[in-house]
């Protein structure tokens, strides 16, 4: 009994993995994520994690997690697969964007430049995995009453969190108004800021049942590359020839 | 054919409609996309479907272009200026709306700063670019002779402006006449090949997306040519009946517009015959939409039966009366907006993955999409002002007047 027992948090490994490609020429790694949906139990944390890491506005939306039913009464089950953006070796989005505003970065994470996006969506419609959302403006504070003065009126509501977008990609984007990230189409970026100094993606670390592991997919001793091994692995709408580098287990 | 009355009626109607539609232009020029119904998992909404609604009335002015200047058919030749003004109409109410539909528009010249030529909307941009390039100078040089004529015309209105208009010149010799004409010939030889990709790249845009049910076909392009050729060729055929009321032109215009409604519905046809037979879930899932959907009306009664039938009839009970056959069109022409809403919104409202509604509530993320009083206001504010530039244009510009086409080959 005591042998099935992990040994260690399967965090704490990938710590161990992702410090090591760290130290890697960034040439050389490719991030990749793989979910265990025998772990999921449909929590959805790794999308509160997200919204609050990323600071999403009401209707953006990077992970989702689906929720199935499968077999027939009396034989029925739930199972919940996750859905972040899949980073896509041969991404639909990139191709669909008609001024290089997003592209797939030699680490294999397709990001979108916000300056650089004319907000045609186009993207969102050629995603296969609706993966992206586009950000309409939607504050959670504006049906906040207006209390001029008062700590707890909508606009120091506002100010106390979301007009102050979140340093995604490692930059400082203005505060919230008609400026980008409004009118763009976003997405899941694997945390690229978290990384850089370190941290492994938000959606990782608040997974409670350890189903989200993330990693260089080229390093043999990462968890990752060693869970892409497994014969449970599969990937979502294999046919279309996307080539998710996020991968399944059943 | 139309009278000074009905075009102060119209002038009228129009600004009623700039002064009704500003409140949806402020909504979306104040507070951006926020007072709009679209949302991430149907992302594309009305205005892009009046979008393909413009393009589809560009389409048919710029058959009528291409007929009289490139294949010299002497019967249109009336038409000829009428037609290519109508193509910058109608591809201004095109560019507007769909820069409308923006995120950020202003940077547009990001499609110059870094362009990707892989992208299907990239080259779309380029070409509507070449259409503007083609038709701006092409207008211009077959109005010329008629510009000259009016600035020297002191007793006309505006004389002044129509001299500015004319370079100044006061002459206009044989000599130039030809020139202009040899101009107008090659701008309209290049027209043929870049209006071609135009109206088949509008199509390949949704029909090259692999993820897509019901666009992902070879025959969306081709469809979306013959929708093209149809509603434009209605509006260039009921804009002859207004302008240029011949029976010898309005008659075989009904028939063209006859037999393109008949190839148009059997393409149609067939796509529903494939789509249905393949059982395909996210097929069938598309097509009930369209078909048995909550807005089943639209293309049962708005399109098949007021759009396709009735016109049908008429164009086959009385192809020798010009009025029914403008009637027939202007029915084809307005109940057009359904076939484009049908085919851009009931692809994108069938979920891409089991179970994604059940994730996250939002009303941007539900695949339930109807236009809202915004949206409809800022088509209403479009749509005028290209009526308004169409009818003002008509009135001060001799696009009438200069209707000789090209019966003299150079």
């Amino acid at each position: 009994m005591a042998r099935d027992l992990p040994v260690e948090d399967p965090l704490v490994r990938m710590q161990r993995d992702l410090k090591r490609a760290l130290q890697k020429n960034p040439k050389d790694l490719k991030w990749g994520m793989v979910i265990d949906i025998a772990k999921c139990i449909g929590c959805h944390a790794c999308t509160i994690g997200c919204v609050a890491e990323n600071k999403l506005p009401p209707g953006v939306v990077y992970r989702v997690v689906l929720e199935e039913e499968t077999g027939r009464y009396p034989y029925v089950g739930r199972r919940f697969v996750p859905r972040p953006c899949l980073h896509c070796q041969n991404p639909p989005c990139t191709k669909a964007c008609p001024v290089t505003a997003t592209w797939q970065t030699e680490q294999g994470v397709v990001i979108v430049d916000y300056n650089r996006c004319i907000g045609c969506r186009y993207c969102l419609v050629a995603c296969p995995y609706a993966a992206r959302t586009s950000d309409f403006g939607e504050w959670y504070t504006a049906e906040t009453a207006e209390l001029p003065g008062k700590l707890y009126g909508q606009k120091a509501a506002a100010n106390g969190y979301e007009a102050h977008p979140a340093a995604e990609y490692g930059r400082k984007w203005p505060d919230r108004d008609h400026d980008s990230p409004v009118g763009n189409a976003r997405k899941c970026h694997f945390c690229l800021h978290r990384l850089k100094v370190g941290m492994l993606p938000a959606c990782t670390t608040s997974c409670v049942g350890r189903a989200t592991i993330f990693g260089d997919r080229t390093d043999p001793n990462s968890l990752v590359y060693e869970t892409i091994g497994s014969p449970r692995v599969f990937v979502l709408k294999e046919e279309l020839g996307t080539r998710p580098s996020v991968y399944y287990l059943k | 054919m139309i009278t000074k009355k009905w075009e102060k009626n119209l002038i009228i109607l129009t600004i009623i409609g700039l002064v009704v539609g500003s409140w949806g232009m402020y909504q979306r020029l104040a507070h951006g996309h926020l007072a709009m119904n679209y949302g991430s998992f149907v992302p594309w909404g009305l205005w892009v479907a009046f979008d393909l609604f413009f393009l589809g009335l560009t389409a048919g002015a710029f058959l009528i272009t291409v007929l009289t200047y490139v294949f010299r058919i002497k019967l249109l030749a009336d038409l000829g200026p009428l037609a290519v003004f109508t193509v910058l109409v109608t591809l201004m109410c095109e560019v507007i709306i769909i820069s409308l539909d923006l995120g950020h528009p202003w940077r547009v010249y990001r499609f110059l700063l870094s362009p990707n030529i892989g992208s299907m909307l990239f080259w779309l941009v380029v070409f509507i670019t070449s259409m503007w390039i083609i038709y701006v100078p092409w207008l211009y040089f077959l109005l010329r002779e008629q510009l000259v004529a009016w600035g020297n015309d002191e007793t006309r209105p505006g004389h002044k402006i129509y001299r500015f208009l004319a370079l100044g010149k006061t002459a206009y010799t044989d000599q130039e006449r030809q020139r202009d004409s040899r101009r107008s010939r090659f701008l309209s030889y290049i027209s043929l090949p870049i209006g071609l990709i135009f109206f088949g790249a509008h199509g390949a845009i949704f029909a090259i997306l692999h993820n897509r049910p019901i666009w992902n076909s070879a025959m969306l392009p081709l469809i979306f040519i013959v929708a093209a050729m149809l509603s434009g060729g209605a509006l260039i055929t009921f804009l002859a009946y207004l302008y240029q009321p011949s029976d010898e032109l309005i008659q075989p215009l009904g028939r063209v517009i006859l037999l393109t409604l008949l190839s148009f519905l059997f393409l149609e046809g067939l796509q529903l015959f494939v789509g249905y037979q393949s059982k395909i879930t996210g097929i069938v899932t598309s097509l009930d939409l369209i078909t048995i959907g909550p807005y089943w009306w639209a293309f049962w009664i708005v399109h098949f039966l007021i759009g396709s039938l009735i016109p049908a009839y008429l164009l086959i009970r009385y192809p020798e009366n010009s009025k029914m056959v403008a009637v027939a069109c202007f029915i084809i022409m307005v109940t057009f907006l359904s076939v484009r809403l049908n085919y851009l919104i009931p692809d994108m409202a069938v979920y891409k993955l089991e179970g994604l509604q059940n994730t996250f509530y939002h009303q941007r993320l539900r695949p339930e999409y109807v236009p809202n009083l915004n949206e409809w206001l800022v088509s209403v504010w479009v749509i005028s002002l290209g009526l308004l530039t169409f009818l003002l244009g008509t009135r001060w510009l001799p696009v009438i007047q200069a209707g000789k086409g090209e019966e003299q080959p150079v």
